[in-house]
């Protein structure tokens, strides 16, 4: 199936897929500099990513799997008529090849309908677009490298002489997860940089290849050094880290989070306030396990730390003077 | 006993037998292989959340998650929270199977395994030892138009086992609880094409119904069947072994019957265990085909139970009628110590079974393991079968350990004896090593291909060949023992040699007539003048005198 009918069937699934990435992009990158702003997360106009930095691709790994966790699912859900049988290893059409032997699992389904959609974005043949399938890519086999192996055993009396066993999808945080670990270990494309710069022609194609050729599908590539994502970046669309709230003070966190004032405040040259908020938050709640929730409401005050621009630049000022001064003494 | 085919057939000839059944065996591992597909499937569902809008519940209502007349879906809960929907309101629906397939008699049982996502929140947590009771039914069409037939409705208990592996603080809010796979639902037979489950979680804050069971965001199914390929040659092969194994059964027993003495006791239980045989062989599953009997997988089970507690037994007697010690055995009851454990373990995994499959015939949602009582019971009883089990193998051990003692003391003896008795003592000692090393191949082959077919789930790479490992492993196996049985059947039926020719030799498949050329080197030759196995029994006792 392709064409305008497929693009009507998977639309909303791909759309869907595609959002649920991003949220975990931004859960994943909340207490980063570059919190993955939503100018970088337009998928379908290119503008945005058309630069090849680390974090665009963590963000074209975690869309394509998204959207491959997307339809996985919903295809299990039965959104799809097509799904898992219409053309697998074994599948004849009209129900004969499932009965002989079932057919393809809906993972796999996903898989190609995500790289029909997410890949048909990348129009390029420069180096830049194989770096984003190569991306793309990644995020999908991320999806399968985080997948579980379920067993049932059901031989004689349930005994294991007979057992059937299954891979199921992880949670999507475990793909974040996993796809967070790779970005830090992106690696850099060598590659000459005339022929990159040069474009779409079709020289460059050996040479793209050969610097392909030592890196393993499952590992995140970029080209090109990321900016300096403290100060806004308007032609990025990026804002800077001013405004950005970091986390204090609580012992049980994690290193991560309790450095997390100091990579995004201090050493962007920024300071940390203090804001005290009233909340007012549900408590003391009766659950159902879906719809109802029977709450008290009550009001916390609760501490908030956000970065902020130092007043008038005068402390650095200040700094400046002072070191003047110890060089004449 | 005396003068078994196996001692009169000149090394060639067994080696030309043992090729042969080799070959065989390589064709049933092959079947399996390269013709069969994987033994079973396992299909995912996610359950699509309907909205039931009615103000009083009807029965008779039938949600469908997709195609025609398809219920009012929600996505997620948000979504319910926000439209005010309760609980109780909601109504998973599952259709099994996907868009455009059906089901079929073929898959001969499905097992549905239900699994929960349940989100964790700080203030919603699993309770310890929290219950989920579900209001299930189960319904078929064999017409994707027709009305749905409700096939079973239950309210049933499962107990649910999570655990959550991050850190339990806000941050992780929304990640989900690792759940045990739950047992669901088994049917025997699939005879319809159109499954429909519904499911609710009613909530009774009063009876403490489904309180304190998290935040629950989806319900996930798999459903597992046999593949109707693999049925197909599963059907074939025992279609195939049926009159290969009846054949020669009967042939080893006119044997029997035409010696001038009455059956000893170890040529009844190779009999018995000829018919156990038969009886796993005969295809009754081609019923389940044309009829909806449900049965047929306790049936299938029994039958199992019945040829695995008569091979084990048949182990234990014929290690002891090869003691070569001065006791007459002969007899049934000599074996009851041994035996005893064997009858007692199978009987308890008959229970067993009964509790589980024999209930599911009339509810298929029941599970043994879903309440405390049930599993403490089903536990008790697996207890005591693998008590069972060790013990018979302590004695089988024992035995084994005992012949091996008695055979190197014979051995010392054995220069010293006349001819006949030291023939007979090296005829006993062949069959029982030749046997003993038989067993051991098969045991240790069924082990081996049992571990490769559970490290390596799926299939292996054969140049452009698919094998399937799991499909050769059961194939194979199954192969392997019906050969087994065959080969004992036809190498420890009495050898027809001594009777001269008087005897038609015709009735022998292979035939050993080229024993009589005397060319061939013969192992042992057999005690000619000693008919009845009484003699033997009386020479043993004079030998013990000695």
């Amino acid at each position: 199936m392709t064409g305008p009918k497929a693009f009507l069937t998977y639309a909303s699934s791909v759309q869907g897929g595609a959002q649920s990435g991003i949220q975990e992009c931004k859960h994943q990158f909340a207490l980063d500099r570059w919190n993955c702003p939503e100018s970088t997360l337009q998928l379908s106009t290119h503008k945005g990513l058309r630069s090849a930095t680390r974090e665009t691709s963590f963000v074209h790994a975690i869309s394509a799997a998204g959207v491959m966790y997307t339809l996985t699912k919903n295809c299990s859900m039965g959104d799809f008529d097509n799904c898992g049988c219409d053309d697998s290893r074994i599948g004849q059409t009209g129900g004969r090849g499932w009965i002989w032997g079932g057919c393809s699992d809906n993972v796999a389904f996903g898989e190609k309908i995500s790289k029909q959609f997410v890949d048909a974005l990348e129009d390029g043949h420069d180096s830049r677009a194989a770096v984003n399938l190569h991306n793309n890519e990644a995020g999908r086999l991320a999806i399968k490298a985080t997948m579980r192996k379920a067993c049932k055993c059901h031989g004689v009396s349930g005994s294991c002489s007979i057992q059937t066993c299954w891979m199921q999808l992880a949670d999507f945080r475990e793909v974040g997860n996993y796809l967070k670990m790779k970005h830090e270990h992106a690696k850099k494309l060598e590659m000459d940089k005339k022929p990159a710069r040069a474009g779409n022609s079709a020289d460059n194609r050996g040479a793209i290849t050969h610097a392909f050729r030592n890196i393993a599908r499952t590992e995140l590539i970029y080209l090109e050094d990321s900016p300096d994502y403290c100060v806004k970046n308007q032609s990025l669309g990026y804002q800077g880290t001013e405004r950005r709230e970091c986390l204090k003070g609580d012992k049980n966190m994690s290193q991560w989070e309790r450095k997390s004032c100091r990579r995004l405040c201090y050493d962007c040259g920024l300071r940390v306030v203090e804001k005290r908020i009233e909340v007012v938050s549900s408590c003391n709640c009766k659950f159902h396990w879906c719809c109802t929730v029977k709450c008290e409401k009550c009001t916390q005050v609760v501490t908030k730390y956000y970065c902020a621009r130092k007043e008038n630049g005068r402390r650095s000022h200040n700094k400046s003077k002072r070191k003047h001064r110890a060089r004449r003494h | 006993m005396a003068g078994a085919i196996i001692e009169n057939m000149s090394t060639k000839k067994l080696v030309i037998m043992g090729v042969t059944l080799l070959l065989f065996q390589a064709f049933a591992f092959m079947v399996g292989g390269l013709i069969a597909p994987s033994p079973t499937t396992a299909v995912h569902y996610l359950a699509a959340k309907c909205v039931d809008t009615s103000k009083h519940r009807q029965e008779t209502k039938w949600f469908m998650p997709w195609g025609q007349d398809q219920c009012e879906k929600i996505r997620s809960f948000e979504e319910a929270m926000a439209k005010k929907i309760e609980a109780n309101n909601i109504v998973f629906a599952v259709h099994i199977p996907l868009h455009y397939n059906e089901m079929s008699p073929w898959f001969q049982f499905m097992l549905v395994i239900l699994q929960f996502d349940i989100a964790f929140k700080m203030y919603n947590q699993i309770e310890d030892g929290a219950l989920v009771t579900v209001d299930v039914g189960l319904a078929y069409r064999d017409d994707p138009t027709s009305e749905w037939t409700e096939m079973a409705h239950s309210f049933e208990q499962r107990k649910l086992n999570c655990n959550f592996t991050t850190a339990k603080t806000f941050e992780n809010e929304g990640r989900y609880y690792e759940c045990d796979l739950l047992p669901f639902m088994e049917v025997g037979s699939v005879s319809h094409k159109y499954y429909l489950l519904n499911i609710r979680l009613p909530v009774n804050e009063r009876k403490k119904i489904n309180v304190g069971i998290g935040e629950i965001k989806d319900i996930r199914l798999v459903s597992i069947h046999q593949n109707g390929g693999f049925t197909k040659v599963w059907f074939a092969m025992k279609t195939f072994l049926t009159p290969s194994i009846l054949i020669i059964m009967i042939w080893y027993w006119r044997r029997i019957t035409l010696l001038s003495r009455p059956p000893v006791l170890l040529e009844k239980v190779i009999l018995a265990l000829g018919i156990s045989m038969t009886f796993i062989n005969i295809p009754v599953e081609w019923f389940s085909i044309g009829f909806n009997w449900t049965w047929m997988l306790l049936f299938g089970d029994i039958r199992q139970g019945i040829f695995y507690s008569m091979l084990l037994s048949f182990w234990i007697i014929f290690c002891g009628e090869h003691l070569m010690d001065q006791t007459e055995r002969n007899r049934f009851s000599v074996y009851w110590r041994q035996v005893g454990p064997i009858v007692f373990g199978s009987f308890c995994l008959f229970i067993f079974d009964m509790c589980e499959r024999g209930v599911q015939l009339t509810n298929p949602f029941y599970s043994v393991w879903a309440s405390d009582v049930g599993t403490e019971l089903a536990m008790a009883f697996i207890i005591v079968a693998g008590i069972c089990a060790c013990l018979y193998f302590l004695f089988l051990c024992f035995m084994v350990f005992q012949v091996f003692r008695n055979i190197s003391g014979k051995r010392t003896s054995l220069p010293a004896m006349s001819k006949a008795r030291r023939l007979h003592y090296e005829g006993l000692i062949f069959r029982f090593k030749f046997l003993m090393l038989v067993t051991l191949f098969c045991a240790a082959m069924t082990v081996i291909f049992f571990i490769v077919s559970q490290v390596h789930d799926g299939h292996w790479h054969w140049g452009d060949h698919e094998v399937q490992v799991n499909s050769a492993f059961f194939t194979g196996v199954y192969g392997m023992w019906n050969l087994y049985v065959f080969a004992i059947m036809f190498l420890y039926a009495p050898s027809h040699k001594r009777y001269g020719d008087e005897q038609s030799s015709g009735q022998c498949i292979t035939g050993d007539h080229g024993a009589n050329s005397g060319e061939d080197i013969q192992l042992t030759t057999t005690i000619t003048h000693v008919d009845a196995p009484t003699e033997i029994y009386k020479m043993m006792g004079k030998t013990a005198q000695e």
